[in-house]
């Protein structure tokens, strides 16, 4: 995603990080009791992650995200205007280059005089299950994330 | 449900089904093409600053929403 935003950045495009809930907190992150702790663990998801995007903190009790369907890891693009144009409940970074590929194309089209009226579509999108690479996301957390998600899920 | 009582729901201290299936809601959000909720939010680099002053000053914008865990 942090590469994404590099590519689309000189299009006017903006990209952005809103930090919410822990979904899986463990000894080393914890569930959220305080602000101070959100912005350190969101300091975290700069320094230790490398999320190069600006990150912004929801409120504590989380009103924006649960506005917007509080799934744990979502991607949605508005347009200027606000007008939301994509959303997935999960977020993959060749979806959204996909989506915002297509929307720059359509304002190329405008540009060119083109008169285009919008639809509604949906489809299935399809990414890389890394299961290494979620695990050691959880171990980050601590043992207690991973040992919750795996009895949730058990392989 | 009170405050204090959304503060401790939405933020679980376990990841277990009825912690975090409550808040699976992708299908209830808002839907597409029409104008969005607006909300307060905190950058990290410091101040205030709200969802329609970000996503009103560039032709798009990219909103990821997640954390570090």
């Amino acid at each position: 995603m942090n590469q994404l935003a590099e590519r689309v950045a000189a299009r006017d495009v903006a990209s952005v990080f809103v930090y919410t809930y822990e979904a899986h907190p463990g000894e080393h992150y914890p569930h959220l009791t305080s602000m101070e702790q959100k912005y350190r663990h969101a300091a975290d998801l700069r320094d230790r992650l490398g999320v190069t995007r600006p990150i912004l903190l929801d409120a504590l009790d989380g009103a924006c995200h649960r506005a917007y369907g509080s799934m744990p890891n979502m991607t949605w693009i508005f347009a200027r205007s606000g007008i939301p144009i994509y959303k997935s409940d999960w977020t993959d970074a060749h979806s959204v280059a996909n989506a915002i590929d297509y929307f720059l194309d359509v304002s190329e089209r405008r540009r060119n005089r083109e008169r285009l009226a919008p639809f509604r579509v949906e489809r299935l999108d399809y990414r890389n299950q890394d299961r290494v690479a979620f695990y050691q996301g959880l171990e980050r957390s601590g043992p207690k994330a991973v040992d919750e998600f795996r009895a949730e899920f058990p392989e | 449900m009170t405050d204090d009582e959304l503060l401790r729901r939405y933020n679980y201290d376990a990841f277990v089904k009825a912690n975090w299936q409550p808040w699976m809601q992708f299908d209830a959000s808002p839907p597409l093409g029409a104008a969005a909720p607006d909300f307060p939010l905190w950058p990290l680099a410091g101040g205030t600053t709200t969802l329609s002053a970000v996503w009103s000053a560039h032709t798009y914008t990219i909103v990821e929403f997640g954390s570090f865990t």
